[in-house]
């Protein structure tokens, strides 16, 4: 499958700001910084100082993520017509995301926008905020700020001012809008998103690990599969890492690549490397001892291409990171590879899990043949006295398919124009029943991701008279939607676009049986604003 | 709300909805990020979860909508903030290939 899309406009554009920037030291990084804001905002903005320090009016009471300062930097550009080099942009995100920035947990709920993962509906979000906010854009893009009671208006009054039309939509045109954005939600908002919190204030005054070292990586790219490899980071002159990347997907082949990444925040990893010949961007958030990191890599072309990605520092302890996959059916045999670091010893799999072969061993990879004998348990993966968190699924049967992403949208896109298609990639996730046997319950026990066919179908009636699964687009073998080509099409009623609605569908093979499961896709028109964060 | 199929369910909803008051009620909906929930008229999705109301194909009226800035975070609006952006395309009808995207430095 080729990887690569061809929107190369966003890459050429980029200055790739966010993972190139470098960091001198922080001091010298703030005076640089302030003065950078005396030179390039203050024909707009004021400055106030006080002994201690100095504020700069609209800049200095909001806090939000790098990507949330990106995009604002991108509109005093564009909008406003500031004048501001890349390098000098760079630096404003790095010192404006340190010194006001987003605590770990306060970025926690709403990681999936800075991952670029954006195939959701979002959950939990405000019935009032939803009518009020969440219409245009995401929920996050406000969630990932925060701001005093006046920030919160000046952005409502910002809204009003660039889009009238924002009081004449439905939701809108039944309420006074602006008079209940600029009092009630954004009171609301100033106390569910204050500038001010402990979280922040104590993540502010923590002292921040330094993520140099070596890596224990594990990931998963579409179309290639599952894949383990060592990520040494090595400081820069510059202060940013120096990234290399080296190992091996699960059927062998080799996964290799280099780049650079820079650490917001103290704990917000962003890289930038180009593996085996492609660019990828790697969003990651270290925990609080800089041990572990955890997010998502994806195509630096196409962000809706990727997967999970995680890497777990070595620190010379034997560790126990992976095992893929991680189930294996009673009474059947299966290779296995187990994935760590400075592994010695014994290779346990639980009661009911016999080793047939080790097939190859190293400190890092062990792949063995094994044989359930047992009964369905979850055991745990040992190798020596390494530790362990991994757990290896023995089960009798598939009970359940999930896919996901469970909700899509894909955008349709070629046919000679300037929009390219906005494709997805699917994964099935296998499920026992649990205990009570019976699916879809709450004990019901994850094995993994697993094999599938993949298929579409429309949606509903009118989604199958309408053709919809016959011009919306069609899926690959490895699980890639492909929407149809842009532009009206004269075959459909009132030549309608190749939009749809579908279900995804995959098909599970367990022994003689099949399971199926099912994901929304909305097949859409094209999104002619690309923005830092949806 | 958790699954676009539930938006067809009350899409289903609406459709027996018979005053204008009640379909207010129900339109603020969730959809995928990316998307926007203004549906009268809608971009990705009609105010019934679907794709029948929705201006198709979506060239022929386009401009109607984006001079009035009606889904600003998905088309460029014309009004305030993209004066420019189809300034070579007089009929998106005809020359909607010439459509490009708004593509801000992103990385
Ligand atoms: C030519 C005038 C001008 C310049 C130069 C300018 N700004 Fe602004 N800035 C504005 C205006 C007008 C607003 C309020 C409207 C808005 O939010 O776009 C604003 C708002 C802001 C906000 C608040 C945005 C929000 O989401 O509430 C921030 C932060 C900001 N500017 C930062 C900067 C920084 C940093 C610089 C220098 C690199 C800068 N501005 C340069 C005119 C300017
Ligand atoms: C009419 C559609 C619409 C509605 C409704 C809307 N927004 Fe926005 N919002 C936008 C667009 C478009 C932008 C991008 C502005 C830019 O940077 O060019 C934006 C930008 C933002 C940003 C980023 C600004 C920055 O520079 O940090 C935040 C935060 C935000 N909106 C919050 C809200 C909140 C809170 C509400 C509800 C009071 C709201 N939005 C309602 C369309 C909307």
């Amino acid at each position: 499958m080729a990887l690569n899309n061809n929107r190369l406009k966003r890459v050429l554009m980029g200055t790739g700001a966010l993972a190139l920037a470098g960091l001198l030291s922080p001091a010298a990084l703030a005076t640089d910084a302030q003065e950078i804001i005396r030179d390039r905002c203050l024909a707009c903005h004021t400055e106030s100082s006080d002994a201690a320090n100095s504020t700069f009016s609209r800049i200095s009471d909001q806090r939000k993520t790098p990507e949330g300062w990106h995009m604002t930097l991108n509109r005093m550009e564009h909008l406003r017509d500031a004048k501001i080099s890349a390098q000098e942009k760079r630096e404003l995100i790095k010192y404006l995301s340190d010194t006001q920035g987003l605590a770990p947990e306060e970025a926690a709920p709403f990681r999936y926008l800075l991952e670029q993962d954006t195939n959701l509906v979002e959950s939990g979000v405000d019935e009032n905020l939803m009518q009020m906010c969440a219409r245009c854009h995401s929920a996050a893009r406000f969630g990932l700020q925060r701001r005093t009671l006046d920030e919160w208006q000046m952005l409502v009054d910002f809204h009003m001012a660039q889009f009238p039309g924002i009081e004449l939509h439905a939701g809108s045109r039944d309420r006074p809008w602006y008079q209940l954005a600029h009092n009630e939600t954004s009171a609301q908002l100033s106390e569910q998103y204050p500038l001010d919190t402990p979280e922040w204030n104590n993540w502010s005054k923590a002292k921040k690990v330094d993520l140099k070292g070596r890596w224990r990586v594990t990931g998963y790219v579409p179309g290639k599969g599952e894949f383990s490899a060592w990520m040494t980071a090595a400081t820069d002159d510059d202060g940013r890492y120096n990234l290399k990347l080296e190992g091996n997907y699960a059927d062998g082949a080799v996964i290799e690549g280099s780049g650079k990444a820079t650490v917001y925040t103290g704990y917000e990893w962003r890289g930038t490397l180009t593996i085996d010949s492609v660019k990828m961007r790697q969003v990651m958030a270290a925990d609080k001892d800089g041990q572990v990191m955890a997010g998502r890599m994806f195509l630096a072309m196409e962000d809706e291409i990727g997967g999970e990605l995680r890497a777990v520092k070595d620190t010379g302890k034997a560790q126990v990171v992976a095992v893929m996959p991680s189930y294996l059916k009673a009474g059947e045999s299966a290779e296995l590879v187990i994935v760590g670091q400075n592994l010695d010893g014994d290779i346990d799999l639980g009661d009911g899990v016999r080793i047939d072969e080790v097939i190859a061993r190293s400190k890092d990879r062990i792949v063995v043949t094994a044989t359930a004998t047992g009964t369905p348990a979850v055991n745990d993966v040992q190798v020596g006295s390494a530790d362990s968190t991994v757990a290896l699924a023995v089960f009798d049967q598939v009970a359940r398919v999930d896919v996901t992403p469970t909700n899509a949208v894909t955008r349709i896109g070629g046919n000679g124009g300037e929009m390219e298609k906005v494709r997805a990639t699917y994964r099935a996730i296998g499920y026992s029943a649990g205990a009570d046997g019976e699916a879809g319950t709450d004990d019901d026990v994850r094995l993994g991701y697993m094999p599938a066919s993949w298929s579409i179908e429309p949606v509903d009636e009118v989604a199958e008279h309408d053709k919809d699964h016959l011009y919306a687009g069609e899926i690959t073998p490895a699980g890639m939607f492909i929407p149809g080509d842009a532009g009206p099409n004269p075959e459909r009623k009132m030549s309608a676009n190749n939009v749809g609605r579908l279900n995804v569908v995959a098909t599970v093979d367990d022994g003689d049986s099949k399971v199926e499961g099912r994901g929304s896709m909305l097949v859409s028109v094209p999104d002619f604003v690309e923005r830092v964060l949806d | 709300m958790k699954h676009l199929k539930s938006l067809n369910k009350k899409a289903q909803l609406i459709n027996k909805a018979i005053s204008p008051e009640e379909v207010e009620d129900v339109v603020a909906m969730q959809t995928v990020v990316g998307c926007t929930a203004t549906t009268d008229p809608g971009w990705e999705l009609d105010p019934f979860g679907g794709l029948g109301s929705l201006c198709q194909p979506m060239e022929s009226d386009l401009y109607g909508c984006a001079d009035a800035c009606w889904w600003p975070a998905q088309v460029p609006d014309t009004m305030n903030t993209y004066p420019d952006w189809n300034k070579d395309v007089a009929k998106a009808n005809e020359d909607w290939r010439k459509l490009d995207g708004i593509y801000e430095d992103g990385e």
